[in-house]
This record gives structure tokens, C-alpha cells and sequence, in this order.
């Protein structure tokens, strides 16, 4: 009996199997490999050619590749360390004072910071858009009532500041979801410890430094990754505040928007499938690399806690 | 000296009345236990004490000193969880460092006292763990050394046996004594179970929905129960009660009843208990009460026998309509 059972093929599990795995292979896994071998090939005269490696020659060697390259990198790192910088200690800052248990209308506030999430980036970026505009915004005007007007600058036009000035915005909007999840995190340390703590003269901001922040980095490093992930990702804020030459002058160009002019096209510029696929093979390889840092060299050392 | 006293202590959550003026002292040295029903407002008592809640009205005073508006850990006391409440990404020894880092003690002090409490608790061979690789006993251990190497001047113990099995139960009440005997300071233990009370306790508080029933010594107690409440509470078996003439109840302890032909009641066995020791008998008398009576030794009893059952009337306790005691004249 048990020798039959073993022998038998159990087809369920591949019955059961097959609906999900068709369907990711069919939207993600099939466009992902053939983006990264579309990025060996090139097309002369409308014939399609093996160039091997030529691609990447001539993305990270070719000064009029490279240059946009290693700029677009450099500022979506930049962008990357603004959220880090900015967006996480502020999540937690939040979530700390959200779940303070004598918060009144913590529901209000929660909802609230957490509204901007589900906006859509157009709708993020145009509002922000008129909100600095010099012209017909409100900021300056704001600023004048307040006699500071001498404070502001045309944020968004200027290159100093522009790259800057969009990071913050993204933050604007996304800061509700570390929020949520070291509240959520926040809010499974059992009470009785906190108490325990009390007892032992560890309250207020000890308590937070000596014992909630040591049970919620595990989720403080979940969201990193994620940050890293949709920064490197990123696009459509940049897009719709600054359009496809992310400008001015290139200020805000960052891998999302070099890679969609490279891909697609944009004014004079020619769409090419074969370098949009190289840069796109190249943002794969940094983020898989970044991901593979957090994995194996700061996931492995951070504890989960049972309570 | 007086440990701790509290003087007309209530406590309300909104509208509910958790404690209604508990009045009470704990000598210097004293173990007392709080014992009663679940949601008799034990844990609360202890919180009001702790300062973990602020009493509504009525004061706590420790050591002489009123602390209603003292913060926990000023008050010189040390509590000891249900849960252990032990940090989870601390090893043991840090778990016990914690509170005296926080004080600002000088690292030698620390290191004295976290050696003193990990040998009066053989802890010594798991200073390095975490709690995740403790066993519940090891925990519970590692929870009570959190608490002496602050020093306190009283201890306070939420139902800390709960989580163990019977065996370890036993073991760790056991230690919790001579850890009393050893420290001489003042414990306050809360619990619902009443052996636990009876064998810890050099004074018991009986609490009944947030009002002290009676407090004494747990012979005393055993003995002399001021009402019916009390009587069922202590002991195990608990008491049985007859309807006597008119309102009056008549409340005789198991180990008092006995099978004698020229017994007072009769009844038939539905139920027997053999407990090695003792065998305990369940009897359905004719008046349709049912009675427990403990026997020394080993019996052999059938269910379904008829039996008598004798007692000596000096030993039953008569109870008014009210529940109160009505003291033999
Ligand atoms: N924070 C609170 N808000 C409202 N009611 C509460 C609160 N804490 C406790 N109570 C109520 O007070 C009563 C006493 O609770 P308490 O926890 O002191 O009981 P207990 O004697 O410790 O019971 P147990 O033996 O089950 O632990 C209960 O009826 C409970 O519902
Ligand atoms: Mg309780």
C-alpha cells in the first residue's frame, strides 16, 4: 500500500499549480527574459542583429551614453537617500505618536497622512506642480503673509534644487506606508512589556529607543527594501511634474526616465528598443543586487520576535 | 513597619466599579496573597499598587510613604508577570541589567547584583540566552531575578504560576518560599488558586467583585470563615452545604463528613475519586443536595451504593440566608 502511494505521480499539485504559474510566466517571466536578450541584439536597416555584449560597450563606454547614464544613477540614488533620510524616520515618528495610547482622534490622523498614498502620480505631481509655481502658486503668496517671502525660490525649476524639491514630494505622498507598518509593528508588542518596562523606569522616549525600536527593525528593514525597490522603480512622479526630459537640463533625470526616452522616444530623440532594453537589463541588475545585499547581508542578522 | 498599606482604595473603569474601598496593610516581611474568583478585580488591586493605574480615590501608601502620584518604578516595588513581560531581544543577564542601567548604577553594582539574583535562581549557565531559548520555567525564573536585583521593598507577583505545568507548579512555589524566607522582604502574590494561597501565604486576602471578604491567616481563614463566600473558597474539596432548618445553611468540610450506619444523612455514590492518598466520594443525598466526603486511605465505593453519612456537629459552620456566618452561641 504505501509502496503504491509512493510511486503514484500526484498530479493534483500540478493541476493546481499550472493556472498561477502560466500566468506569471505569460506577464512576467517571459517580458522579463526577452527585455534582457532583446539587450544583445540591435537592429541595422531594419534587420534585427546578434551584437552580444555591444550594448553595454556602448552604454558604460560611449561618453554620450554613459554621461546620461551615471547621472540618471547618481540622482536616483540621491532620491533613494532622500526617502531614506527623510521618509522612514518620519514614518516612524508618526507611527510612534499615533499609537501613544492617550493620542486623541488617532483614527483622523492615521486616515489622514495615509490619503496622499492612493493619489495617482499625475494628480501628486500637477498638484505640486501649481502649488510651487511662481506664477499662480500658492506657496509664494503663502510665504508673503507669513513675511517670508524672500525665502522662496522656483523649486521646481531650478537644478539645485529640483531633484530635491520632487524626493520631497514623493515623501509627501508615501510617508503613510512606513507609517502604517511600524504602527501596525508598534502595535503587536504586547502591553505587559511596555509595563514591564514602566516598572523598570524605562518610559518614554527609553522605552522607545531601549525596547520598541529593537523589536521593529525587522520591519524598519522591510521597509528600506521597499523603498529601495520603488525609488529605483520610479517614474511617474518625475514624468508628470517634469515631463520625459526630466528637466531642467537633466536635473531630475533618473534611470525610470532615461530609460523610457531611450526606449520610446521623445522629441527628436528615436525610440531604440535594443539600448532601452540594455538600460532596463542594467536598473534589473542594480536592484537585484541591492535586494541580494539586503537579503543575505542585513536580513540574516536582523531577529524576528515571538511574543 | 508597615509595607504597604492602602486605605479606602477604589478604582473605577468609566462606570464599572472594579474595587470598592479595599483596606488592607502588609506587615514588613509579610507574604500575603490575594485570592478570588477570576474578575474579582485582583490584577487590578495589584496594578493600583504597582502604579501601573491610578487608583480613583483612597490611598497607597509604601513604606510609610504615600505614592498615588509616585511613577512605578520610583516606588521601590518590583513586579513579576502572568506573561513574563521578559524583552525579547535581550539575553537573560541584560534582561535583569536593564532596570538598574536605567537607574544609572554603577557597573560593578550591576554586576554584583545580576550574579547574587542568577545564583539564588541557578540562572548561571543561561546568562547568554535570550528568552526564546528558555524553557516557560527557565522564564519564569529569569522574570523573578528581574525583579530582586532591583531590591525592592516589595514584591509583587500577577497569578506568576499560571503558565506552568503542575509538576513545575509545584517546584517553583517551593522556590517563590524560600526566596521569601531567604530575602525577608514584603511579597504581595496574586492568584486564583486556593492551594497556592493556603501554602504561601503567611496572610490571605479573600476578594469577592472588588471588596475584601475576609482577611487572616490561612488556618484562620480555613477555620473561621466570617461567611459562606470564604467557606467554599478554601479548601478542596470545597465545603458542602445542607439546607437546615428554615433559612439557616449548614457548611461541613469533606475530611468532617464520614460513613457511619448511624449517620444523619443518606444518599447514594455518583461519583468516586480514588486519589491514592484520599479517596473522595460524591453522595446524592435524598434531599437532593450533593455532597462530597473526603476519606483517608483507600475505599473501595461503587456508584450507585447507598451509604450514610455521619458528622459531628461541632464541626459545621451554620450560615444565615445572607451568606453570613452565624457564630455558635
Ligand atoms: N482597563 C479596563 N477597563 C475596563 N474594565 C476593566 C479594565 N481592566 C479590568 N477591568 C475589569 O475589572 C474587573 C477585574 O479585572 P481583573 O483583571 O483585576 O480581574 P482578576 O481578578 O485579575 O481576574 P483573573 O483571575 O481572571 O486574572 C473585570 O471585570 C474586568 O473586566
Ligand atoms: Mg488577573
Amino acid at each position: 500500500m504505501a509502496e503504491q502511494t509512493g510511486k503514484k505521480f500526484n498530479w493534483h499539485i500540478v493541476v493546481f499549480l499550472a493556472p498561477a504559474v502560466l500566468v506569471y510566466t505569460a506577464v512576467m517571466i517571459f517580458p522579463l527574459f526577452n527585455t534582457l536578450r532583446l539587450a544583445l541584439y540591435t537592429e541595422t536597416e531594419n534587420i534585427r542583429q546578434f551584437v552580444g555584449l555591444d550594448n553595454f560597450r556602448t552604454l558604460f563606454g560611449d561618453p554620450r551614453w554613459s554621461e546620461s547614464f551615471w547621472n540618471a544613477l547618481a540622482n536616483n540614488f540621491w532620491f533613494f537617500f532622500i526617502h531614506m533620510l527623510v521618509q522612514n524616520p518620519i514614518g516612524i515618528l508618526l507611527a510612534a505618536i499615533l499609537s501613544h495610547p492617550r493620542l486623541r482622534f488617532a483614527g483622523f490622523y492615521r486616515t489622514a497622512i495615509f490619503i496622499p498614498t492612493i493619489l495617482s502620480f499625475v494628480i501628486v505631481g500637477f498638484a505640486w506642480k501649481l502649488i510651487l509655481s511662481p506664477i499662480w502658486g500658492i506657496a509664494p503668496s503663502l510665504l508673503d503673509a507669513v513675511g517670508l517671502k524672500s525665502l522662496f525660490a522656483p523649486w521646481l525649476g531650478r537644478e539645485e534644487y529640483a531633484l530635491t524639491t520632487l524626493a520631497l514630494i514623493s515623501v509627501w505622498q508615501f510617508v503613510g506606508i512606513p507609517m502604517m507598518l511600524i504602527y501596525a509593528a508598534l502595535l503587536s508588542i504586547p502591553e505587559e512589556m511596555l509595563e514591564a518596562g514602566e516598572i523598570d523606569g524605562i518610559t518614554g522616549a527609553s522605552a522607545f529607543w531601549k525596547i520598541k525600536l529593537p523589536l521593529i527593525l525587522p520591519s524598519i528593514g522591510i521597509i528600506s527594501i521597499l523603498t529601495f525597490v520603488g525609488n529605483f522603480n520610479a517614474f511617474d512622479l518625475i514624468y508628470a511634474a517634469q515631463g520625459a526630459l526630466a528637466g531642467p537640463d537633466f536635473a531630475t533625470d533618473i534611470l525610470g526616465t532615461y530609460l523610457y526616452r531611450t526606449f520610446f522616444g521623445f522629441q527628436l530623440q528615436l525610440g531604440d528598443p535594443h539600448m532601452g532594453s540594455t538600460i532596463a537589463t542594467a536598473m534589473f541588475a542594480i536592484i537585484l543586487i541591492g535586494v541580494c545585499i539586503y537579503l543575505f547581508g542585513i536580513q540574516t542578522r536582523l531577529r524576528r520576535y515571538q511574543f | 513597619m508597615t509595607a504597604l498599606k492602602l486605605t479606602d482604595v477604589c478604582k473605577t473603569f468609566g462606570t464599572t466599579e472594579v474595587l470598592k474601598n479595599i483596606s488592607l496593610e502588609v506587615e514588613d516581611g509579610e507574604f500575603v496573597v490575594f485570592v478570588g474568583p477570576s474578575g474579582c478585580g485582583k490584577s487590578t488591586l495589584l496594578r493600583v499598587i504597582a502604579g501601573l493605574e491610578d487608583a480613583t480615590s483612597g490611598a497607597v501608601e509604601i513604606a510609610g510613604d504615600r505614592v498615588n502620584n509616585v511613577a512605578p518604578a520610583k516606588r521601590g516595588i518590583a513586579m513579576v508577570f502572568q506573561s513574563y513581560a521578559l524583552y525579547p531581544h535581550l539575553n537573560v543577564r541584560d534582561n535583569m541589567a536593564l532596570a538598574l542601567k536605567q537607574a544609572n548604577e554603577s557597573n560593578s553594582t550591576i554586576d554584583e547584583r545580576v550574579t547574587e539574583a542568577s545564583r539564588m535562581l541557578s540562572l548561571d549557565d543561561y546568562l547568554t540566552r535570550r528568552p526564546a531559548e528558555l524553557s516557560g520555567g527557565q522564564r519564569q525564573r529569569v522574570a523573578i531575578g528581574r525583579a530582586v536585583v532591583r531590591h525592592p521593598k516589595l514584591f509583587l507577583f500577577d497569578e506568576p504560576l499560571s503558565n506552568l505545568d503542575a509538576a513545575l507548579r509545584m517546584n517553583t512555589r517551593m522556590e517563590i518560599a524560600s526566596l521569601h524566607r531567604s530575602l525577608e522582604t514584603s511579597m504581595v502574590y496574586v492568584t486564583h488558586d486556593q492551594t497556592e494561597a493556603m501554602t504561601l501565604a503567611d496572610k490571605i486576602v479573600v476578594l469577592r467583585d472588588g471588596r475584601v471578604e475576609q482577611i487572616g491567616a490561612p488556618m484562620e481563614l480555613y477555620n473561621n470563615p466570617a461567611n459562606k463566600f470564604v467557606a467554599g473558597f478554601l479548601g478542596a474539596p470545597s465545603m458542602n452545604f445542607i439546607n437546615a432548618a428554615g433559612a439557616v445553611e449548614l457548611g461541613i468540610r469533606p475530611e468532617n463528613l464520614n460513613l457511619s450506619e448511624s449517620g444523619q444523612l443518606q444518599g447514594q455514590v455518583i461519583h468516586v475519586e480514588k486519589l491514592g492518598g484520599d479517596t473522595n466520594i460524591v453522595v446524592t443525598l435524598t434531599t437532593g443536595e450533593t455532597v462530597t466526603c473526603r476519606l483517608f486511605g483507600q475505599h473501595d465505593h461503587r456508584v450507585g451504593e447507598q451509604v450514610t453519612l455521619g458528622f459531628d456537629m461541632n464541626r459545621a459552620y451554620l450560615f444565615d440566608a445572607s451568606g453570613e456566618r452565624i457564630e455558635p452561641s
